[in-house]
């Protein structure tokens, strides 16, 4: 478990702006729930990029055959 | 997924089964953020007539689907590009198909299991990759404690649960 000091550990972010650790955390939690809120059909677009990025990553490490739901583009994240 | 459903009610629709939902990942999809998955669970409520000394037969199913063309790949058969694995429901999960929620995905109608009995048909499977899931909906979703103990209780898997 991260004590009290690590916690409010400072770090400086994009554009200069500084968080603590705990606020870091925090917003990693805020953006999970976020995006579970987002309706089906987005999640389901994100799905399928996924699994593009797992069939590539895949093919390169171990040129196996991993599958890509083949549903018409609409469905599909641009 | 849109042609996949609209396959799902169809085979409702001619009596080939008498009801679906959606569980595994793509249900836990609809309640929390998106991860990685690749079949579609779909749990089914087989018709009367296809149950046969106790045996449940989901060759009019498969015939039906595989003369409008439909492919198998490994234990799922491809419904317009998606891999569904079609998982008769024993007592526990026909309730949880009877009680599952209505939604619509592109503008139709599918039925997904209700995030209670959902945490408690991953608990029952209690694999690591279900147990997970398990931690993603009670984190990211309201879950209805009263309603979810009930279940866990019926189906003695309230301790399974209290060791999580």
């Amino acid at each position: 478990m991260p004590g009290k000091k690590a916690s409010q550990m400072k770090i400086v972010m994009r554009g200069n702006r500084i968080i603590t650790r705990k606020e870091l955390f925090e917003k990693k939690e805020k953006f999970h729930r976020e995006q579970a809120k987002l309706p089906f059909e987005e999640k389901i677009k994100i799905l399928i990029r996924l699994q593009e990025i797992a069939k590539s990553a895949h093919k390169s490490t171990s040129g196996g055959k991993l599958g890509v739901w083949k549903i018409p583009s609409k469905s599909r994240s641009k | 997924m849109k042609k996949t459903i609209a396959v799902l009610n169809q085979l409702r629709k001619k009596g080939l089964i008498k009801n679906y939902a959606i569980g595994g990942g793509i249900a836990t999809i609809f309640y929390v953020e998106p991860f990685f998955t690749y079949d579609l669970d779909v749990f089914i409520i087989p018709s009367g007539t296809v149950k046969k000394q106790n045996l449940i037969l989901l060759s009019p199913i498969y015939n039906y689907l595989q003369a409008k063309g439909y492919k198998w790949k490994g234990e799922h058969i491809l419904i317009e590009g998606v891999p569904v694995q079609f998982i008769p429901a024993d007592e526990f999960e026909k309730e949880a198909v009877a009680r599952a929620k209505a939604v619509e995905y592109e503008g139709i109608k599918t039925r997904v299991l209700a995030p209670e009995y959902l945490v408690a048909v991953l608990l029952r499977a209690g694999r690591k990759k279900d147990l997970e899931k398990i931690e993603k909906l009670l984190e990211q979703t309201k879950i209805d404690r009263r309603k979810l103990g009930a279940i866990l209780r019926k189906y003695g898997l309230s301790k399974k649960f209290d060791l999580l």
